[in-house]
Protein backbone atom coordinates (compact mmCIF):
# COMPACT_ATOMS: atom_id res chain seq x y z
CA UNK A 1 0.00 0.00 0.00
CA UNK A 2 1.62 3.45 -0.69
CA UNK A 3 1.37 5.94 1.67
CA UNK A 4 1.59 8.50 -0.89
CA UNK A 5 -1.34 7.50 -2.27
CA UNK A 6 -3.36 6.83 0.65
CA UNK A 7 -2.08 10.17 1.60
CA UNK A 8 -4.15 12.00 -1.59
CA UNK A 9 -7.20 9.71 -1.28
CA UNK A 10 -7.88 10.40 2.52
CA UNK A 11 -7.71 14.45 1.62
CA UNK A 12 -11.16 14.60 0.25
CA UNK A 13 -12.56 12.52 3.23
CA UNK A 14 -10.93 13.34 6.48
CA UNK A 15 -13.42 16.23 7.00
CA UNK A 16 -16.43 13.62 6.82
CA UNK A 17 -13.88 11.72 8.83
CA UNK A 18 -13.52 13.86 11.76
CA UNK A 19 -17.21 15.04 11.73
CA UNK A 20 -18.48 10.97 11.99
CA UNK A 21 -15.92 11.46 15.36
CA UNK A 22 -16.98 14.16 16.83
CA UNK A 23 -20.45 12.51 16.46
CA UNK A 24 -19.90 9.97 18.33
CA UNK A 25 -18.60 11.88 21.49
CA UNK A 26 -18.19 15.59 21.89
CA UNK A 27 -13.98 16.12 21.98
CA UNK A 28 -10.73 18.52 21.50
CA UNK A 29 -8.36 17.42 18.76
CA UNK A 30 -6.06 15.63 20.75
CA UNK A 31 -9.14 12.83 21.80
CA UNK A 32 -9.88 12.85 17.92
CA UNK A 33 -6.53 12.41 16.68
CA UNK A 34 -6.20 9.50 19.26
CA UNK A 35 -9.40 7.96 18.16
CA UNK A 36 -8.76 7.78 14.77
CA UNK A 37 -5.14 6.46 15.51
CA UNK A 38 -7.49 3.83 17.35
CA UNK A 39 -9.30 3.34 14.33
CA UNK A 40 -6.40 2.12 12.13
CA UNK A 41 -6.09 5.83 10.73
CA UNK A 42 -2.45 5.55 11.79
CA UNK A 43 -0.69 8.32 9.74
CA UNK A 44 -2.92 10.99 10.94
CA UNK A 45 -1.31 13.73 12.47
CA UNK A 46 -2.44 16.35 15.02
CA UNK A 47 -2.15 19.59 12.89
CA UNK A 48 -3.94 17.81 10.08
CA UNK A 49 -6.78 17.23 12.36
CA UNK A 50 -6.44 20.90 14.25
CA UNK A 51 -6.71 22.49 10.78
CA UNK A 52 -9.52 20.66 9.71
CA UNK A 53 -11.17 21.34 12.96
CA UNK A 54 -10.76 24.94 12.16
CA UNK A 55 -12.27 24.40 9.25
CA UNK A 56 -15.54 22.71 10.19
CA UNK A 57 -15.82 25.23 12.72
CA UNK A 58 -15.44 28.45 10.26
CA UNK A 59 -18.48 26.35 8.12
CA UNK A 60 -20.66 26.42 11.32
CA UNK A 61 -20.59 22.66 11.81
CA UNK A 62 -19.78 22.23 15.08
CA UNK A 63 -20.16 23.61 18.34
CA UNK A 64 -16.92 24.82 20.54
CA UNK A 65 -17.30 25.12 23.92
CA UNK A 66 -13.52 26.59 25.81
CA UNK A 67 -12.62 24.28 28.58
CA UNK A 68 -10.04 25.44 30.65
CA UNK A 69 -7.18 23.02 31.38
CA UNK A 70 -4.82 22.79 34.08
CA UNK A 71 -1.71 23.47 32.18
CA UNK A 72 -1.51 25.80 28.98
CA UNK A 73 -4.14 27.15 27.10
CA UNK A 74 -7.57 26.08 27.35
CA UNK A 75 -8.85 23.01 25.11
CA UNK A 76 -11.92 23.70 22.64
CA UNK A 77 -14.35 20.98 23.13
CA UNK A 78 -15.76 20.33 19.71
CA UNK A 79 -19.81 19.12 19.41
CA UNK A 80 -21.83 18.11 16.39
CA UNK A 81 -24.34 20.65 15.74
CA UNK A 82 -27.63 20.44 13.56
CA UNK A 83 -25.91 21.75 10.62
CA UNK A 84 -23.25 19.36 10.77
CA UNK A 85 -25.02 16.40 11.15
CA UNK A 86 -27.02 17.06 8.10
CA UNK A 87 -23.61 17.69 6.32
CA UNK A 88 -22.52 14.41 7.88
CA UNK A 89 -25.42 12.55 6.46
CA UNK A 90 -24.94 13.97 2.95
CA UNK A 91 -21.16 12.85 3.07
CA UNK A 92 -22.12 9.17 3.93
CA UNK A 93 -24.82 9.27 0.83
CA UNK A 94 -21.51 10.58 -1.42
CA UNK A 95 -19.49 8.11 0.23
CA UNK A 96 -21.96 5.02 -0.58
CA UNK A 97 -22.18 6.14 -4.03
CA UNK A 98 -18.27 7.06 -4.75
CA UNK A 99 -17.37 3.74 -2.85
CA UNK A 100 -20.07 1.47 -5.06
CA UNK A 101 -18.68 2.86 -8.20
CA UNK A 102 -15.20 2.16 -7.87
CA UNK A 103 -16.01 -1.17 -6.16
CA UNK A 104 -18.05 -1.72 -9.46
CA UNK A 105 -14.80 -0.45 -11.73
CA UNK A 106 -12.77 -2.74 -10.15
CA UNK A 107 -15.06 -5.43 -10.33
CA UNK A 108 -15.52 -4.29 -14.14
CA UNK A 109 -11.63 -4.12 -14.77
CA UNK A 110 -11.17 -7.36 -13.09
CA UNK A 111 -13.50 -9.33 -14.80
CA UNK A 112 -12.68 -8.12 -18.41
CA UNK A 113 -9.00 -8.62 -17.50
CA UNK A 114 -10.29 -12.56 -16.51
CA UNK A 115 -11.78 -12.76 -20.05
CA UNK A 116 -8.91 -11.61 -21.96
CA UNK A 117 -6.32 -14.12 -20.49
CA UNK B 1 -13.97 59.09 14.85
CA UNK B 2 -10.08 60.24 15.38
CA UNK B 3 -9.58 56.70 15.88
CA UNK B 4 -11.10 55.28 13.00
CA UNK B 5 -10.17 57.51 10.39
CA UNK B 6 -6.19 56.54 12.15
CA UNK B 7 -7.24 52.95 11.61
CA UNK B 8 -7.89 53.27 7.86
CA UNK B 9 -4.19 54.36 7.69
CA UNK B 10 -2.83 52.00 9.91
CA UNK B 11 -4.96 49.18 9.83
CA UNK B 12 -6.73 47.92 13.00
CA UNK B 13 -5.02 48.92 16.39
CA UNK B 14 -6.86 45.80 17.54
CA UNK B 15 -5.59 43.51 15.35
CA UNK B 16 -1.93 44.67 15.80
CA UNK B 17 -2.42 44.36 19.58
CA UNK B 18 -3.61 40.49 19.06
CA UNK B 19 -0.96 39.71 16.08
CA UNK B 20 2.01 41.41 18.46
CA UNK B 21 0.78 39.01 21.44
CA UNK B 22 0.37 36.16 19.57
CA UNK B 23 4.04 36.24 17.87
CA UNK B 24 4.88 36.46 21.33
CA UNK B 25 3.46 33.92 22.74
CA UNK B 26 5.03 31.78 19.76
CA UNK B 27 8.69 33.16 20.94
CA UNK B 28 7.84 32.45 23.93
CA UNK B 29 7.75 28.70 23.37
CA UNK B 30 10.12 26.14 24.93
CA UNK B 31 11.97 24.47 22.11
CA UNK B 32 11.98 22.94 19.99
CA UNK B 33 8.17 24.28 19.73
CA UNK B 34 9.33 27.81 19.38
CA UNK B 35 11.59 27.40 16.01
CA UNK B 36 8.74 24.98 14.61
CA UNK B 37 5.97 27.72 15.24
CA UNK B 38 7.75 30.38 13.85
CA UNK B 39 9.02 28.55 10.57
CA UNK B 40 5.40 27.82 9.88
CA UNK B 41 4.34 31.51 10.85
CA UNK B 42 7.20 32.42 8.30
CA UNK B 43 5.87 30.62 5.85
CA UNK B 44 2.42 31.46 6.56
CA UNK B 45 3.03 34.98 5.70
CA UNK B 46 4.75 34.26 2.82
CA UNK B 47 2.53 31.75 1.35
CA UNK B 48 -1.13 31.92 2.63
CA UNK B 49 -1.47 35.20 0.61
CA UNK B 50 -4.81 35.70 2.63
CA UNK B 51 -5.49 39.85 2.94
CA UNK B 52 -7.37 39.99 5.00
CA UNK B 53 -6.65 41.00 8.41
CA UNK B 54 -9.40 39.44 10.55
CA UNK B 55 -8.68 36.24 9.07
CA UNK B 56 -4.90 36.96 9.96
CA UNK B 57 -4.78 37.30 13.06
CA UNK B 58 -7.12 34.81 14.05
CA UNK B 59 -5.24 32.22 12.07
CA UNK B 60 -2.20 33.16 14.42
CA UNK B 61 -4.25 32.84 17.40
CA UNK B 62 -4.84 29.66 16.28
CA UNK B 63 -1.20 28.47 15.36
CA UNK B 64 0.28 30.20 18.73
CA UNK B 65 -3.01 27.72 20.98
CA UNK B 66 -1.82 25.08 18.69
CA UNK B 67 2.01 25.39 19.52
CA UNK B 68 1.31 26.08 23.31
CA UNK B 69 -0.71 22.90 23.51
CA UNK B 70 1.70 20.85 21.78
CA UNK B 71 4.41 22.04 23.97
CA UNK B 72 1.83 21.64 27.22
CA UNK B 73 1.09 17.82 25.88
CA UNK B 74 4.62 17.14 25.11
CA UNK B 75 3.33 16.49 21.79
CA UNK B 76 6.55 15.70 19.40
CA UNK B 77 7.15 17.96 16.43
CA UNK B 78 6.43 15.55 13.38
CA UNK B 79 3.00 14.54 15.52
CA UNK B 80 1.83 18.07 14.47
CA UNK B 81 3.21 18.77 11.19
CA UNK B 82 3.73 15.20 9.82
CA UNK B 83 5.83 14.04 7.35
CA UNK B 84 5.03 17.01 5.15
CA UNK B 85 5.35 20.23 6.93
CA UNK B 86 4.24 22.13 3.59
CA UNK B 87 1.08 20.00 3.17
CA UNK B 88 0.21 21.19 6.31
CA UNK B 89 0.94 24.65 5.94
CA UNK B 90 -1.61 24.62 3.12
CA UNK B 91 -4.10 22.53 4.76
CA UNK B 92 -3.87 25.14 7.73
CA UNK B 93 -4.67 28.45 5.70
CA UNK B 94 -7.17 26.46 3.18
CA UNK B 95 -9.05 25.93 6.46
CA UNK B 96 -10.00 29.72 6.87
CA UNK B 97 -10.96 30.47 3.63
CA UNK B 98 -10.27 34.00 4.06
CA UNK B 99 -10.01 36.52 1.71
CA UNK B 100 -6.67 35.92 -0.75
CA UNK B 101 -4.92 38.20 -3.13
CA UNK B 102 -5.28 35.44 -5.98
CA UNK B 103 -9.31 35.76 -5.66
CA UNK B 104 -9.15 38.74 -7.81
CA UNK B 105 -7.97 36.66 -10.62
CA UNK B 106 -9.43 33.85 -9.99
CA UNK B 107 -13.30 35.88 -10.22
CA UNK B 108 -11.06 36.92 -13.75
CA UNK B 109 -10.66 33.89 -15.40
CA UNK B 110 -14.24 32.55 -14.13
CA UNK B 111 -15.54 36.07 -15.89
CA UNK B 112 -13.19 35.50 -19.15
CA UNK B 113 -14.19 32.06 -19.80
CA UNK B 114 -18.53 33.03 -19.19
CA UNK B 115 -17.39 35.62 -21.82
CA UNK B 116 -16.17 33.07 -23.98
CA UNK B 117 -18.84 30.73 -23.65
CA UNK B 118 -21.39 33.95 -24.83
CA UNK B 119 -19.59 34.69 -27.88
CA UNK B 120 -19.80 30.57 -28.46
CA UNK B 121 -23.47 30.72 -28.17
CA UNK B 122 -24.54 33.27 -30.19
CA UNK B 123 -22.18 33.50 -33.02
CA UNK B 124 -21.52 31.23 -35.54
CA UNK B 125 -18.27 29.35 -34.86
CA UNK B 126 -15.02 31.01 -35.09
CA UNK B 127 -13.47 31.61 -38.38
CA UNK B 128 -10.59 29.29 -37.65
CA UNK B 129 -13.00 26.89 -37.28
CA UNK B 130 -14.02 26.54 -41.16
CA UNK B 131 -10.59 27.73 -42.29
CA UNK B 132 -8.00 25.43 -40.28
CA UNK B 133 -8.99 22.40 -42.13
CA UNK B 134 -8.38 23.61 -45.74
CA UNK B 135 -5.95 25.03 -44.50
CA UNK B 136 -3.59 21.75 -43.50
CA UNK B 137 -5.00 19.95 -46.53
CA UNK B 138 -7.19 18.06 -45.68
Amino acid sequence: MSKQQMTEMLKGTLEGVVLATVAVQPAYGYEITARLREQGFADIVEGTVYALLIRIEQRGFVDVEKVPSEKGPPRKVYSLNAAGSEYLDEFWKTWSFLSQRIEQLHHHTETTNDKGQ
Amino acid sequence: MAAKWIETITGSLEQKKQYKQDKARMEALPEPYATAAKAVHRYLMYSGGITDGDTLTRMFTDLADLWERAATDGTPVRDIVGDNPVEFAEAFTEAYGGTQWIDKERARLNKAIENAEEGEQKGAPPPWRLTWPSACGD
